[in-house]
């Protein structure tokens, strides 16, 4: 096959898969479906505090999997799915930042900064179409960016990195994910040990499972699901439920909606907020093809960057940032929606997760069998059809579509979720709990997976209690089988050379840069500090 | 701006001590190769390795936590009542997951006294009502429990948004699904 064979075929598994129904003697495919359902539901849920795109994601990945089974045919209505959760969250987390001062995810912090205050003067739906099309916007380039680059990188890893190579690489993207998520390189890479150790538990290649202390109940290691749900949600939900009940009594801020009457956008005000949205989106992109680097850090440089360029430019009648200025909600909400694409390209060009959606994109990935992110996804085989390209390229294509929803009904639907703030968040957090431990349950059908959930949630819970990012944890979790496999292998290749990691110029290069990312960061924060 | 929490520094101790006992303890008398094997005259990476990289991880991290963030300005303030209302949480639910493990089997024991019949809980593991009972019971008391807790008073809201939401979840997970087993029926 040609690689616009390729492209043709995975578009093509989207829209002519298993049919669910038709209109108008028009098939209508269930990955479609399952795209503008996941992303219907990324919109509720982003609107929702305390919710987020990933808790949905976890919760209903079990679901899926026992609806489409363990098929290659199950993957692109799953991964669709959780792509619509995706980017319908990325959308939705702005609705309760301009409407209630409430970021529903934390990288709407910043939106709140000028969507709040437009609220206040009556401009709440403006300020929600600014953050929809500066959202669909930056979403849209990263995408984009994904597409054309992710392929491009996978297939020169492929071609010029061996064993030894990859095996650098690998430990390079651990410790610059550790150095570089949360802010503090020593507590990141405290995380990133933690995950290491609790991947080689129960594991290894001799008959006894190492670090099991003889207990017959590690010695299949610990479920994927468990640890990840358990650091992930669980943790994130005792950490909310606790902070929620030590600000129970405080007085809540009721904000009543106002409007005056110009809540369009108009073509004029797009023209004045593209510069912005533009400079964010770019910014958002770089960001998140690095993996670990989350969108509160690309929101922040985003706003900061708009900021700049709008004192230099206001007029005296117009609001400065932080009062209510447009520009700062686009400013905003490009940055942080222009991560998200871009963030799949680690993922599908090395099969390294950069943050909590990409994990979720390889547990699904992985639960249901059939297609291994990574370089190896990328090989335009002439001779034979490669099946993970064509998923690949089937991905991409719910990309566009759940954009293409994003365009036209995303604003609609977003402006219709105010209605969302007002969930109890109290009472939906146990909710949210008891349905992630029941998710675990059904999918690993074992009582012990439950209690590796409970013990792992209490884990991600004290790491967030003592400022330590659970993500480097996961990420090294995920991470830890493959860079022990892959080191067996290149030693083994190398003729047991001990040197293998320095041995040629570009794995000693990536060892020499894993180090340096460590002490530089470290140093840095210092500086800072 | 001056931090008074000393977190990092006693973290920074704690990942050090525990570092150097999984290198040197723990892996040693918990793992059956060594760092590198030769077998068959072949060298190999033994089943140590990794979790010594791991070990190096940490030992890493808190020694950078000691040396050049002990007076780090965004240390966290440790509130022991947050973590005591967590443990209560955790506690809460893994007791409706015992009642969960447990509430079936016994419920069969008390109709077998009563009807003088003599059924099996392993056998019903998959018919209403006996799968529900445990599930509906275990549920209800962890979702009331923690939200409770959360509110810090009992109310009727909680008791009745529990019921709503484990009728919501046995709706999701059993009835369109034959293959699929609620907690705790796949032990059976």
């Amino acid at each position: 096959m040609t690689p616009l064979e390729y492209v043709w075929s995975g578009v093509l598994a989207v829209f002519q898969g298993p049919e669910l129904f038709s209109v108008l003697g028009v098939s209508i495919s269930v990955t479609l479906v399952m795209i503008f359902c996941g992303f219907l539901l990324g919109i509720a849920v982003g609107a929702t505090p305390g919710l987020a795109g990933p808790i949905a994601m976890a919760i209903s990945l079990p679901i899926l999997i026992s609806v489409f089974g363990f098929t290659p045919d199950a993957l692109l209505p799953v991964m669709g799915f959780l792509i619509g959760i995706m980017k319908g969250a990325t959308i939705g987390g702005a609705v309760p930042a301009i409407l209630f001062n409430t970021p529903g995810t934390p990288d709407a912090y910043m939106t709140t900064l000028d969507g709040y205050p437009m609220t206040q003067k009556g401009q709440a739906t403006k300020a929600l179409r600014v953050a929809h099309f500066s959202s669909v916007s930056g979403d849209t380039f990263s995408d984009i960016v994904l597409i054309m680059c992710a392929p491009f990188l996978a297939i020169l890893v492929e071609s010029y990195l061996d064993l030894p190579e990859k095996t650098a690489l690998l430990i390079l993207s651990l410790s610059f994910i550790a150095a570089a998520v949360g802010g503090s390189p020593a507590k990141g890479l405290v995380s990133a040990g933690l995950g290491l150790l609790v991947a080689y538990v129960g594991t290894g290649q001799d008959f006894y499972p190492r670090l099991t202390m003889g207990m017959p109940a590690f010695g299949q290691g610990f479920p994927l699901a468990a640890a990840i749900l358990g650091v992930l949600i669980v943790g994130a939900v005792f950490h909310e439920l606790a902070q929620y009940w030590r600000e129970r009594d405080a007085e809540r801020l009721e904000t009543k909606l106002v409007e005056d009457a110009s809540q369009s956008l108009s073509l004029a005000n797009i023209r004045g907020l593209m510069p912005y949205i533009a400079r964010s989106a770019v910014i958002g992109t770089a960001i998140g093809a690095l993996p670990g680097i989350g969108s509160t850090l690309a929101a922040t440089l985003g706003y900061t960057v708009g900021k700049q360029r709008y004192d230099k430019r206001r007029k005296e009648d117009e609001p400065a940032f932080g009062e209510g200025a447009p520009q700062g909600v686009a400013a905003t909400e490009a940055a942080n929606s222009s991560v998200s694409g871009a963030n799949l390209i680690p993922v599908l060009s090395l099969g390294i997760p950069g943050n909590t959606a990409a994990v979720f994109l390889i547990l699904a990935a992985e639960s249901i069998g059939g297609f291994n992110p990574g370089p190896s996804v990328f090989k335009f085989d002439a001779e034979r059809v490669n099946p993970e390209l064509v998923i690949a390229f089937g991905l991409f294509t719910a990309m566009i579509l759940a954009n293409i929803m994003n365009w036209t009904i995303g604003g609609l639907f977003m402006r219709s979720m105010g209605i969302m703030t007002r969930v109890p968040k109290q009472i939906l957090l146990p909710i949210v709990l008891m349905l992630t431990l029941t998710a675990i349950y059904v999918q690993e059908t074992d009582m012990a997976a439950v209690w590796f959930t409970l013990g792992f949630g209490l884990l991600g819970y004290g790491m967030r209690v003592l400022a330590i990012s659970p993500l480097p944890f996961v990420i090294a979790f995920i991470l830890g089988g493959k860079i022990e496999d892959s080191a067996r292998q290149a030693f083994a290749a190398t003729g047991g050379d001990p040197f293998f990691l320095v041995s040629s110029p570009v794995a000693a290069t990536f060892m020499i840069l894993a180090v340096v990312v460590v002490f530089a960061s470290t140093g840095r924060r210092r500086l800072a500090g | 701006m001056p931090n008074s929490s000393r977190v990092n520094v006693i973290l920074g101790w704690a990942i050090v001590v525990f570092s150097l006992l999984l290198v040197f303890v723990w892996i040693p008398l918990d793992t059956t190769t060594g760092v590198i094997e030769r077998v068959r005259r072949q060298t190999l990476i033994g089943d140590s390795m990794a979790p010594m990289i791991a070990g190096i991880f940490l030992l890493i991290g808190g020694a950078l936590l000691l040396v050049f963030e002990r007076k780090a300005s965004d240390q966290p303030q440790i509130d022991p009542l947050n973590l005591g209302i967590v443990t209560l949480m955790a506690a809460v639910i893994a007791a409706g997951f015992l009642i969960m493990r447990f509430a079936g089997p016994a419920a069969v024991e008390i109709n077998n006294l009563i009807t003088g019949s003599d059924l099996e809980y392993r056998l019903l593991r998959d018919t209403p009502p006996w799968k529900y009972i445990g599930y509906f019971l275990g549920g209800v008391l962890s979702i009331t429990g923690v939200i409770s807790l959360a509110e810090g008073r009992f109310s009727i809201r909680a008791a009745l948004s529990a019921v709503c939401a484990v009728i919501f979840m046995i709706a999701i997970y059993d009835f369109p699904f034959d293959d699929l087993l609620l907690p705790p029926n796949g032990d059976f």
